[in-house]
């Protein structure tokens, strides 16, 4: 049986975070009653001319720069041809010969930890179409369509990957790193679920004796995947289905084909002999698209820490890979992790109390580091507490929840609850000798080598402190204690 | 190069453009006349000459990003053949195209 | 007495020293040249559209301003009228075509908000091939325009209807979209002044795009002194058109003598003898009133339809793919999306605008680009050169307009090549993004022959400035349909 190579290349589309449309000045928010972002020039009307938005070219600079693409000083705009209501002037403005970012890539890492590059072919400037609203169940048994143009015209950036990634796991990580970096560019929202990005698929298989060009082989492309996890889910399928078309003789064929998030299934779209003529030419309506090289090179030095950069940076500064891997995927976390150590010493601690208690309270609550309310500044004072004794770890998880809930300073809710730590040996002095002198035995266990009598004495002390004592100072109390009054004397 | 019927009716596909039998043939006479005589321009030597594809200004004015205001909703859709909740309606999307007639 | 003439027998300078000396009031003025399309329309059949009562309006808020108000509007008093492909908020658009339907335009073409500051009343809308696609005014899908000189002749096209207005003194002023001549051609058949800026010149914002890197929009005039006037109006740079260029500097020349260019590829076979022996005569006017003629040559030029033909529809095919059904004019219903989209089409656009879309698709088809589309825009760069080198020789060239008088009507409509080829001279400006006029020169067997001046980029004043000096020494034109003696 022959032996085959699963090839994927990824198509991702994103918005860009502009106030005005690409080639009009209507807002580009999302949302918003149909058809009110819309203009003679995003409508398509009779008589109308695109002008370019100088700051959807800026953010676009910007991405193609992150990914390590070279930026074309020309570059220049054509038609993109095809009829669909979503698409007014029945072509959509793109860049096709000339886009305006070429050869970058983006560094993926297995978990061996073994870094690879993926090419970044091209990063170019498009429109976005508009919405359709199918009147029925879905686009098969609709009666009709109706279409809001409130999209139509926001600014896009396509880019579009090499076919380098070598299985649907690849490509979840080629994804998930291409999200990073844009997210520390704040070019766009990143929303997958509401379409400000999204991602086709093109996925083949090679024959082991395959020798020809990748582009040859027949390919199907999955289109507009609202996740990564359904990404990797569709090329999980589409590479099985596949697979088992080929054992059994059959050809691929090459088509669309779109993703059943219930089922898991790839169903085909559009057939084969519907194939696409897209009739590009240069947009005669827009001259070329001239950047100075110099703002160029400004654009480049002017970039934010990346996520390759930081990674190697926290690793540097001690912190394990598999900490600093989650940090860096999560720009918020990132830059609260930032704010944090720059007010606090001990990175360990912060790391520690954001990946492990604050996360898990963000998570459960569905929100994240931007807009929880413990801020840096509360979670820093909370381990400054720790740092001085002032509360145990087990009080201060108490104290993280309750500011968490009700947005209180650490101080506020160790005041309200009571809740500070006994540092002060007299204050516990008396507790110390009581606990020993209703324990004979345990303290006899104890001078006899069992070490965990001491515990069963702690724990009796913290008992009755409410917790409040500090261990450490416990154990240290009790056992001068036992030394003073209980030990054999030794002369 | 002569186009026959069935490039023909692939480019009207194209184009969105259905047409019937007694429309074909006389454009077919045209548009291969059209052809023959524009075919004249393989006979130009244009090794190394740059095509206009910019007729004048040699670079694309930039416009600051500042929203102005949209047209109304109802300016917006007046001119809709079939509009319904100020959206405009179209019919049925068959993918891969629609049956003959 | 100027002042006993009718107030539609007057220029476009006329009507408005008038309207500003207080001498005629802006409703009087556009109430004669309402009535004066009432009588010549009805056998001319030049405007799609009168908008009346709108003209009457703007008539009376112009009466209540004052001398300064009305010296400070250049075309403060003048009627005029728009080819029916530019947009003018809230009239009817139809571009020619039942494809647009009732369709009203939202907004204002650039050319339309400067027309209005200016002062100008806009009276209506002119016939035009459909799309402005066609040389006779004939592809027209709503109304037959007719020769003011001979109704049994086209006026020329596709702005014909702007160019039989102006001639048939129903406005002093239009504009008029050139592509490949669609400008100077029709004031050419109709004996009037037509002009086609520098590509750039004027803002392209509104104007129902054919070739969108050939399109202009222009002056259409009785006399050159007007058609410099709404020129300068016009013009300029556009924040809504991105191929409009700044107003930079206009090319200038010196008052003269002058090297014209007389180029031998426009003197060849095809020509009638009528516009040649006007134009050999208003070359030896121009020779006698001490300018050079060297004859040039402008190699490429019979290879300028063939590419004209190729980029053209191929720009067409693509900018007329918005009339689609869904959101603005006609619609066709169908039982799907693709039936409908095919009915519209195919119900919504004539012949001509079918094969040009058909060809135009081609064209840009998989497998074809390179051929043809590709291959033509760089024949266009040598066209483009030809210009440039012989510029460097002469300051103007002068050329016929076109090779022949105004046709029959149904006379060509069987060919499409011959069509074609009724543009060979005016293409090349088009192809090249340079300007041209071209300017009544005389009467070949009672029809009006036009004389075509060409300039560099950028030099359009200096044509005007140019052909004012020839156009004084011609015999004055007598208007066709003009006041009885
Ligand atoms: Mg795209
Ligand atoms: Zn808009």
């Amino acid at each position: 049986m022959n032996q085959y190579q699963v090839i994927v290349g990824l198509e991702v589309h994103v918005e860009l975070k502009t106030a005005t449309k690409l080639f009009c000045s209507c807002s580009a928010a999302f949302g918003g009653e149909p058809n009110t972002h819309t203009c003679p020039v995003c409508l398509g009307m009779p008589g109308v001319l695109p002008v370019i938005n100088q700051e959807a070219i800026r953010l676009a600079t910007r991405s193609a720069l992150a990914l390590n693409c070279t930026v074309r000083a020309v570059s220049k705009f054509d038609r993109k041809q095809y009829f669909y209501p979503d698409l007014p002037k029945a072509y959509q403005i793109s860049q096709y010969d000339q886009p305006l970012g070429e050869y970058g890539w983006v560094t993926i890492r297995g978990a061996d930890g073994a870094a690879k590059k993926i090419g970044v072919r091209r990063v170019h400037v498009e429109e976005d179409a508009g919405k359709l609203n199918h009147l029925g169940q879905r686009l098969g048994d609709a009666t009709g369509s109706l279409v809001d143009l409130n999209r139509a015209g926001v600014p896009l950036i396509e880019i579009v990957s090499d076919p380098d990634l070598r299985s649907a796991e690849e490509a979840r990580l080629y994804l998930t790193e291409l999200r990073a970096v844009l997210s520390y560019l704040d070019i766009s929202d990143l929303r997958m679920e509401e379409g400000s990005m999204r991602c086709d698929a093109n996925v083949s298989l090679r024959p082991a004796d395959f020798q020809g060009n990748l582009e040859d082989l027949p390919r199907v492309e999955i289109k507009n995947v609202n996740s990564i996890r359904n990404v990797q889910r569709g090329i999980e399928y589409e590479v099985a289905r596949q697979r088992e078309l080929l054992a059994a003789g059959e050809r691929i064929v090459k088509e669309t084909r779109g993703f059943d998030d219930a089922t898991g299934k790839t169903y085909s779209q559009r057939s084969k002999e519907e194939a696409n003529d897209y009739r590009y030419f240069p947009e005669p309506d827009l001259p070329p698209l001239v950047l100075d090289p110099q703002w160029i090179a400004d654009m480049k030095r002017g970039l934010p820490a990346l996520p390759d950069a930081i990674r190697a940076n926290l690793i540097d500064r001690g912190m394990p890979e598999k900490d600093a891997e989650v940090l860096v995927l999560d720009r918020e976390a990132y830059e609260y992790w930032q704010q944090a150590t720059a007010l606090f010493q001990d990175e360990r601690l912060v790391t520690n109390w954001m990946l492990s208690d604050l996360s898990r309270l963000i998570n459960a609550r569905g929100e994240s580091f931007a807009n929880s309310r413990v801020r840096p500044e509360g979670l820093v004072a909370l381990l400054g507490l720790i740092q001085s004794g002032t509360l145990s770890g087990r009080m201060a998880k108490e104290v993280l929840e309750a500011m968490f809930e009700t947005g209180q300073s650490a101080s506020q809710v160790v005041k309200d609850r009571g809740l500070s730590q006994i540092t002060d040996a007299s204050a516990i002095q008396s507790i110390v000798d009581q606990v020993l002198k209703d324990n004979p035995a345990v303290v006899q266990d104890y001078l006899s080598g069992k070490e965990k009598a001491l515990a069963f004495l702690v724990g009796q002390v913290m008992k009755q402190t409410r917790g409040q004592a500090k261990p450490d100072l416990v154990n240290q109390l009790l056992k001068d204690s036992i030394q003073k009054d209980y030990a054999p004397s030794q002369d | 190069m002569e186009l026959s019927d069935r490039e023909i009716l692939h480019v009207a596909r194209l184009a969105r453009l259905r047409l019937t039998a007694d429309e074909l043939e006389p454009l077919r006479q045209d548009l291969n006349r059209v052809l023959d005589y524009v075919s004249q321009l393989q006979s130009l030597d244009l090794a190394g000459v740059e095509p206009t594809l910019h007729a004048a200004a040699d670079q694309a004015p930039l416009r600051k990003d500042i929203e102005t205001a949209s047209l109304s909703v109802a300016e917006a859709t007046k001119n809709g053949p079939k509009v319904e909740q100020h959206m405009f309606l179209v019919p049925r999307i068959m993918e891969g195209g629609s049956d003959d007639e | 007495m100027t002042s006993k003439k009718p107030l539609w027998d007057h220029d476009a300078h006329s009507l408005h020293d008038l309207f500003c000396e207080g001498a005629a009031s802006a409703e009087e003025i556009v109430t004669s040249h309402l009535e004066r399309i009432r009588s010549a329309d009805s056998s001319v059949g030049a405007f799609l559209y009168v908008d009346e009562a709108g003209a009457l309006e703007e008539a009376r808020r112009q009466d209540r301003w004052s001398a300064v108000e009305r010296r400070e509007r250049p075309l403060a008093g003048v009627p005029v009228a728009l080819k029916d492909n530019i947009v003018a908020q809230g009239m009817p658009t139809t571009a020619g075509s039942k494809i647009l339907g009732e369709f009203r335009s939202p907004y204002d073409a650039t050319v339309v908000v400067k027309l209005k500051q200016a002062g100008a009343m806009i009276v209506g809308k002119t016939n035009l091939d459909e799309f402005a696609m066609g040389s006779s005014t004939e592809h027209s899908a709503l109304a037959e325009t007719r020769n003011p000189w001979d109704v049994s002749r086209v006026p020329g096209g596709s702005s014909g209807g702007s160019a039989a207005a102006v001639a048939a003194q129903m406005v002093p002023l239009a504009l008029g979209s050139d592509t490949g001549g669609s400008i100077r051609q029709p004031a050419s058949y109709c004996g009037i002044v037509g002009m086609k800026p520098t590509y750039g010149r004027v803002s392209r914002y509104g104007l129902i795009a054919f070739a969108s890197s050939l399109d202009q929009i222009g002056p259409m005039t009785r006399s050159i002194r007007d058609a410099r006037l709404l020129y300068e109006v016009i013009k300029g740079a556009d924040a809504h058109d991105s191929t409009a260029l700044a107003l930079g500097e206009e090319r200038t020349v010196s008052q003269g003598p002058w090297r014209i260019g007389v180029p031998r590829e426009y003197f060849g076979e095809g020509m009638e003898a009528g516009v040649r022996q006007v134009t050999e005569a208003a070359l030896e006017r121009l020779r006698s009133m001490g300018h050079e003629l060297v004859e040039i040559s402008l190699p490429h030029t019979p290879y300028a339809i063939a590419a004209y033909y190729l980029i053209a529809p191929a720009e067409a095919s693509s900018n007329l793919s918005r009339y689609d059904g869904v959101r603005y004019g006609m619609r066709a219903e169908g039982r799907d999306l693709v039936t409908m989209y095919e009915k519209t089409r195919d119900e919504g656009f004539g012949a001509e605008v079918k094969r040009r879309i058909l060809l135009g698709t081609h064209a840009l088809s998989a497998g074809y680009y390179d051929a043809y589309y590709l291959t033509a825009q760089k024949v266009r760069t040598l066209i483009r050169q030809d210009f440039d080198y012989a510029f460097r020789e002469v300051d103007f060239i002068v050329t016929p307009t076109t090779p022949d008088v105004a046709f029959r009507r149904g006379e060509r409509d069987d060919d499409p090549i011959k069509m074609y080829l009724g543009d060979v001279y005016t293409v090349t400006a088009n192809l090249a993004g340079i300007p041209g006029l071209s300017i009544p020169a005389g009467l070949a067997d009672g029809l009006p022959v036009g004389l075509q001046w060409l300039a560099p980029r950028l030099g359009d004043l200096s044509l005007f400035d140019a052909a004012a000096t020839l156009e004084t020494q011609l015999e004055p034109m007598v208007w066709p349909m003009g006041v009885d003696e």
